[in-house]
């Protein structure tokens, strides 16, 4: 009978263990289990511990979601799946003309790769890829937390600031110093609406927007959406790099974006006319480490951190050739049409590529191209 | 003779119902198929059940989403909807047991265009922003496809729209706000030196906007839309609510109040940028219209007006044609010393009601 009471003591001791673990699992990061109501997938990123950012253009909201992808893994399997539009789209039962591949990203703990996918009837599908196999995410009862970019404000917020500027489009999402990075587009002004939000998110709205300002040759200054970004250590001090919807490179130290505060960037590069920078990767060789940089008229560049850190002072002479790209130096790889990009491991990337037989390959770079 | 009808008819009848029973059904939700109903009489019940797209290539991959058992059938429920115009097939294990096809969208179902902004014929050279509303929620990322700039010799001035990905869609997918390249229209930039400006001062030019664009549901416009305007000099200065005409109201009515911008606004901020308060701090409640192209808007109160000072509160975010907001200009000149008022939220302007 004693040891009866004592299994039974063991059991209970147990349940109780483990529903504290469970309460523990769904509260970590201030998640709630549940369905997140997801719209639109516009932009992903990687939080810590597998928590993926997910950046919804259609509901204004940034969502945390736990993967429970999080084990870590210090040898990534390169990928390469040829024609991956075609495979998606057999796998979501229609054509490829019919879906488009939004963002890829690469969890840094696990190494696996994952892949929104948006319908034409504007469905959102989250899909995983490793190796040469594509799955389907559940976005169904899993730990989440949500941050809505366009509550109105109280009364008293409203007179101070005015109603906040909704954001129609996300451009880009990153996570750095535990602090989600978010570059919103307005429909209704031309203005940036970057914010950088504490993680785990509260509801406290203490998010506010920056008001970004770019000069071209220190002279005519505008209001400066940015659509891509990364962040980077330079002498080691933190930086936003970012690239805006007028095109030139700049650079922010991180300490300097405090809310409500008028931010220039200081441009360091002009990335040529006619084209736009769709993403950007920092990553790293022997002591170097390099700002790669995937564009929509132009091939892959890659630029040295050391040669940005030694570029002092704003951009001040215009290049003369047509086309022509000014400020710091750097290299063009012979990739072209990258529509997306991310860094797989420190030194090598995937990238997803429009090639010239019209099929969209995602494949991994070797340690060469840096 | 008559029972031999009756017969035959039952036969015919019960063997319809029958066909019925073994058919699959497509289920329906807002114009979309978005499951399929598979009836057990199909499977024998051995097999998984799977279901594949009939397309030019990689038939083998079985679709992703969700099978619910239910007595007599199963549901299929894709995680996107089926496309219009594709044929499916169902599997059980490896054999092929059904096939089912979505048939396109009903002619009549056919999007249209509602409005373009700025709804004026005559634009400055450095307009920004160009608005397009659907009567129904349309395909995303095609604009670049679908919209073009025209010039007088209607020629396609290649690049004048900046081809953002995502676009800049409303929440229900029915107004697009594009915008003219402004690394172009900015100056002093490389895309401004090299490309120029997307359009030039006392030019006529034209947007065409392609039948060929698709909703969500897979129905084209019902045809293609033309927006004609001709070009005026380069608008650099904000827009100045102080110097706008304003046309108080008598007291005791219910007249509109008038106010008078001296320039067409933007439509992305107009609807939610004004709002009246009494001196005693009270807002009032009406309707706004904004008429004359953009260039006036009229107020229409709930109440009667009461005799007093009335405050007009603007949104300095508030932008002309050329993005020029309240508080600074788009571009500004910081070499001049070209004016920038203070990061102010609202402007206030008074007016009296006697």
């Amino acid at each position: 009978m004693k040891k009866m009471y004592f299994v039974l003591a063991v059991i209970c001791a147990g349940v109780v263990l483990l529903a504290n673990t469970n309460r523990l699992a769904g509260s970590k990061y201030g998640f709630k289990v549940g369905t997140p109501e997801i719209k639109s997938i516009s932009a992903l990123a990687f939080g810590p511990d597998g928590v993926l950012l997910i950046g919804d253009s259609k509901s204004g909201t940034v969502f945390a979601m736990d993967t429970k992808d999080a084990v870590a893994n210090n040898a990534a399997t390169p990928v390469e799946i040829k024609n991956i539009d075609q495979k998606i789209a057999s796998l979501l039962g229609t054509t490829a003309e019919n879906v488009t591949i939004q963002d890829i990203v690469v969890n840094p703990v696990s190494k696996t790769v994952y892949c929104a996918v948006q319908s034409n009837d504007g469905t959102p599908v989250l899909l995983k890829i490793a190796g040469e196999k594509i799955e389907a995410v559940s976005t169904k009862n899993v730990p989440f937390s949500s941050l809505a970019l366009n509550n109105v404000p109280s009364e008293t917020d409203k007179d101070q600031r005015g109603n906040p500027i909704r954001v129609s489009a996300i451009s880009d999402i990153g996570f750095a110093d535990g602090k989600v990075l978010v570059s919103g587009l307005s429909g209704q002004t031309f203005s940036s609406t970057f914010r950088s939000i504490p993680f785990p998110f509260t509801d406290k709205q203490d998010a506010a927007t920056l008001e970004i300002y770019h000069a071209a040759h220190g002279k005519y200054e505008t209001l400066a959406p940015i659509k891509t970004f990364t962040t980077a250590e330079i002498s080691g001090k933190k930086y936003l790099v970012a690239s805006y919807t007028c095109t030139p490179l700049v650079l922010f130290p991180m300490d300097e974006l405090k809310p409500g505060t008028h931010v220039k960037g200081r441009t360091v590069a002009e990335m040529g006319s006619g084209n736009q920078p769709i993403d950007m990767v920092t990553v790293k060789k022997g002591g170097d480490s390099f700002l790669m940089m995937a564009n929509s008229a132009r091939p892959v560049f890659k630029v040295k951190y050391k040669n940005i850190e030694s570029y002092q002072g704003s951009l001040t002479t215009p290049v003369e050739e047509n086309f022509a790209t000014a400020g710091v130096n750097f290299v063009s790889l012979p990739v072209t049409n990258v529509i997306q990009m991310d860094k797989l491991d420190d030194s090598r990337m995937i990238m997803l590529q429009r090639r010239s037989n019209g099929s969209l390959d995602l494949w991994t770079s070797s340690e060469r191209y840096l | 003779m008559c029972s031999l009808t009756f017969f035959v008819l039952t036969i015919i009848i019960s063997c319809q119902k029958n066909d019925e029973k073994k058919a699959v059904s497509i289920i329906w939700k807002n114009k979309k198929a978005v499951a399929v109903s598979i009836p057990n009489q199909l499977a024998e019940g051995t097999k998984p059940i799977s279901v594949r797209v009939d397309a030019s290539y990689d038939n083998e991959l079985t679709i992703f989403g969700d099978i619910e058992k239910q007595e007599d059938r199963l549901i299929f429920t894709p995680l996107i909807p089926f496309t219009r115009g594709l044929t499916y097939e169902i599997f059980e294990g490896e054999k092929s047991i059904a096939q089912f096809s979505i048939p396109q969208p009903d002619a009549s179902d056919a999007p249209k265009l509602t409005a373009i902004f700025p709804t004026q014929d005559t634009v400055p050279e450095n307009l920004l922003k160009v608005y397009l509303q659907f009567s129904q929620p349309m395909r995303e990322g095609r604009s670049a496809q679908h919209v073009a700039l025209l010039d007088d010799q209607a020629d396609t001035v290649k690049n004048a729209f900046l081809d953002l990905q995502p676009e800049l869609w409303n929440e229900d997918r029915t107004q697009l706000t594009l915008w003219l390249d402004p690394g172009r229209i900015k100056r002093d930039l490389q895309p401004n030196k090299k490309l120029g400006a997307p359009m030039l001062k006392n030019r006529k030019y034209s947007i065409i906007i392609s039948q060929h664009w698709k909703d969500v549901d897979g129905s084209a416009l019902a045809k293609s839309y033309t927006k004609t305007f001709v070009t005026t000099i380069r608008d650099s200065l904000s827009p100045v609510p102080e110097s706008w005409k304003i046309n108080p109201p008598k007291s005791g009515t219910l007249s509109a109040l008038m106010i008078d911008f001296q320039e067409p606004l933007d439509h992305g901020l107009l609807d939610e940028a004004f709002e009246i308060t009494h001196e005693d701090g009270s807002k009032i409640a009406g309707e706004w219209q904004f008429v004359r192209e953009e260039t006036r808007e009229l107020f229409i109160p709930k109440d009667h007006w009461k005799p007093g000072t009335y405050h007009l509160k603007v949104d300095a975010r508030l932008e002309d044609l050329a993005a020029n907001n309240v508080n600074r200009p788009f571009d500004r000149d910081i070499t001049k010393g070209e004016e920038q008022k203070g990061p102010q939220a609202f402007v206030l302007v008074n007016f009296q009601v006697k």
